[in-house]
């Protein structure tokens, strides 16, 4: 039988090999995930804008397309990802802001595309949810999100803000949410309707 | 010596590196005894990342990689491991394989690794891996551990790539993403893309499996 020591030294030189090996992998690997989590973003920053870009495209192609037609702005506290490719002329065809908040089991993080008149809804893409697959899951699919398209981001009343509820009533700034989602669909429209908020203050 | 060991294959025969038990080990691990439609263990993941056939190739790789070195892991510390921490010492020895082979994915196939979402990670608590480890890595030498790792990661590879060839052809009509049944004449069955399709195969594949291997050794008396 061996002792108690022992087994704790053990669990302890075991435990730290392993640690020691795990880090070494992270660390090798950070660059190159890293890469990864920028093209990314980037996509979806231009698949909310509604640029022409490949979905399957490599990282390189989609960084090089971002680098051209999209700016960087910063209006006030918001950052704003603002899509003026070189043939339009200067002028702004949409603009981007990131939006990001918890959902019903992690973080959920977006882009809000509007079109130039701050108002109307071009596109909105999730680039980093966990929300259950199949329910909450489903805010990643196209035919909610294509829901958004054409919305408004302020109420007849003039009151900004974005309404996710059952269907039923029709409104220019509601979308139907998902059935078995209610949690997820709500928290979703608490922190669009944060950054909606920003937006309209800074505008 | 040669002679005595008479399932001794021509790669260990000089040494006899795995005691002659190399064969045998190989053939009880993916076929005799296979994990997934034998034993039917470890199901989840099978029936969960077969939708498309090289999500299903990738996972049968992870879980190749991870049962061949946790077992040889397993199998070279068996003798200075305290047995009452044996199998938390195993299962921190499969999960540093596990996420070695995870950050490999997210750094180098992020598109796979997306697609196999938690699944990858998931390896951990598959009782496969865990169940070679116990049953056998921890009574064997490392070389023969390593050849049962081998036989169940194939056995398992093998039964998802069959799952996953059938699920995806039938369920989009592809193969690699690649149209093989044209759209003329050939109607999606999406059935066979989500959960009911996977176990609709995976049934028939066990059936199929044991019909051609026989009844069960304990039957047979």
């Amino acid at each position: 039988m061996k002792g108690n020591v022992y087994t704790v030294f053990y669990a302890a030189a075991l435990g730290s090999a392993c640690a020691l090996l795990l880090t070494a992998a992270a660390s090798f690997t950070a660059p190159y995930k890293k890469a990864n989590a920028e093209a990314e973003e980037a996509l979806n920053i231009l698949l909310a804008l509604k640029a022409p870009v490949d979905a399957e495209a490599s990282a390189a192609e989609v960084l090089k397309v971002l680098g051209q037609t999209v700016q960087q702005k910063t209006r006030g506290n918001v950052a704003m990802y603002t899509y003026c490719p070189p043939d339009a002329g200067g002028k702004i065809l949409a603009v981007a802001v990131r939006f990001s908040g918890p959902g019903l089991w992690g973080p959920v993080k977006g882009f809000l595309a509007l079109e130039p008149d701050f108002k109307t809804i071009r596109g909105i893409t999730f680039y980093e949810q966990e929300e259950t697959p199949g329910l909450g899951g489903e805010i990643a699919a196209s035919w909610f999100r294509e829901q958004f398209v054409g919305k408004s981001i302020v109420a007849p009343d003039g009151k900004p803000g974005i309404i996710i509820s059952k269907p039923g009533e029709q409104a220019v700034n509601k979308v139907d949410a998902i059935s078995g989602a209610t949690m997820t669909c709500d928290k979703v429209q608490a922190m669009l309707n944060e950054a909606i908020k920003s937006i309209v203050e800074e505008k | 010596m040669a002679d005595s060991q008479p399932f001794a294959c021509a790669a260990c025969r000089p040494k006899g590196l795995c005691q002659g038990k190399g064969r045998v080990t190989l053939k009880g691990g993916s076929w005799a005894n296979n994990p997934l439609a034998v034993q039917v263990l470890g199901i989840c993941s099978a029936l969960a990342v077969t939708n498309r056939l090289e999500n299903s190739l990738v996972m049968g790789a992870a879980l190749i990689f991870v049962t061949v070195g946790s077992n040889l892991f397993v199998s070279l510390l068996r003798k200075c491991t305290p047995h009452r921490i044996r199998m938390i010492a195993e299962v921190a020895i499969i999960s540093t394989f596990v996420i070695v082979f995870d950050q490999f994915l997210k750094a180098f196939y992020w598109d796979m690794s997306k697609q196999l979402g938690p699944y990858v990670g998931l390896i951990i608590t598959n009782c496969i891996v865990m169940g070679r480890a116990e049953a056998f890595a921890l009574q064997n030498p490392p070389i023969v551990s390593m050849v049962d790792g081998l036989a169940n990661g194939l056995g398992y590879a093998a039964v998802l790539a069959i799952i996953g060839f059938f699920r995806e052809l039938l369920g989009t009509g592809e193969i690699f993403a690649r149209p093989l049944l044209s759209g003329e004449w050939y109607t999606p069955n999406q059935l066979m893309i989500l959960a009911p399709g996977a176990f609709f195969t995976l049934g028939i594949v066990i059936a199929i499996f044991n019909s051609i291997k026989g009844p069960k050794p304990q039957e047979k008396k």
